[in-house]
């Protein structure tokens, strides 16, 4: 797919972070996110290959103002709900609770 | 559905990454040496050939074993396992007269993504 993930060889993008001193993680929701896409992964819900199309068909503007790990939120979210593990009221219902001070 | 992993294999999944490699006896269509062209293609599903070398031309360096193919796998139409490459293009291959003389930019590239230079 011809997406904005392709950025090779564009300008203007600034330069590329390569401080290998870098955290792993730089928020605990960041390590949060990795552990649920190793358990999604290794419980079926997509391929490898299938989780990085999903991420190519995020909105361009939305692709690029996100972070890495959203990129993955969204995959994995595309994915659960695809195969009906996962549903949009449930990620509301999360949402609402989390905004209330929920762990 | 894609494959499930047992629970026990989860820790070195994390450690050391999901590998893509497939051990199967599959004929490599090039060696190192060979000049090649990638291909120009602009499918809407996933690809890992980006666009900016389609229809440029390189030579393959080494041959890394066998891989899934991601095009099919991402749309589940089967792993279509192939030898893999690494590619090198030149820098003016890639960018024109005005880029570095002396810089190169490797790519692993699928069999599926290239042609023998004529």
């Amino acid at each position: 797919m011809n997406g904005i993930h392709d950025l090779g060889g564009r300008h203007g993008m600034g330069p590329i972070d390569i401080d290998p001193e870098q955290p792993i993680f730089h928020a605990d929701w960041e390590r949060r996110m990795f552990g649920m896409f190793i358990l999604a992964f290794a419980g079926g819900h997509f391929n490898i290959d299938q989780f990085r199309a999903a991420i190519e068909k995020m909105k361009p503007a939305e692709y690029l103002e996100s972070d890495y790990y959203e990129h993955w939120l969204y995959s994995l979210e595309t994915w659960c709900k695809a195969n009906g593990s996962l549903t949009d009221e449930e990620i509301e219902n999360r949402m609402r609770k989390l905004s209330k001070g929920a762990v | 559905m894609p494959t499930m992993f047992a629970a026990a294999g989860v820790d070195d999944l994390i450690k050391t990454g999901g590998s893509c490699r497939v051990n199967a006896d599959i004929k490599a269509h090039f060696v190192p040496g060979d000049k090649i062209v990638a291909r120009n293609i602009n499918p809407v599903s996933h690809t890992r050939l980006p666009q900016y070398v389609r229809g440029k031309h390189g030579t393959v360096e080494r041959d890394h074993g066998v891989f899934v193919f991601p095009d099919t796998n991402a749309v589940l139409k089967g792993e279509r396992p192939q030898h893999v490459y690494s590619v090198m293009f030149t820098a003016r291959e890639l960018w024109g007269p005005q880029a570095p003389e002396k810089d190169k930019v490797y790519i692993d590239l699928w069999d599926d993504y290239m042609d023998p230079a004529g």
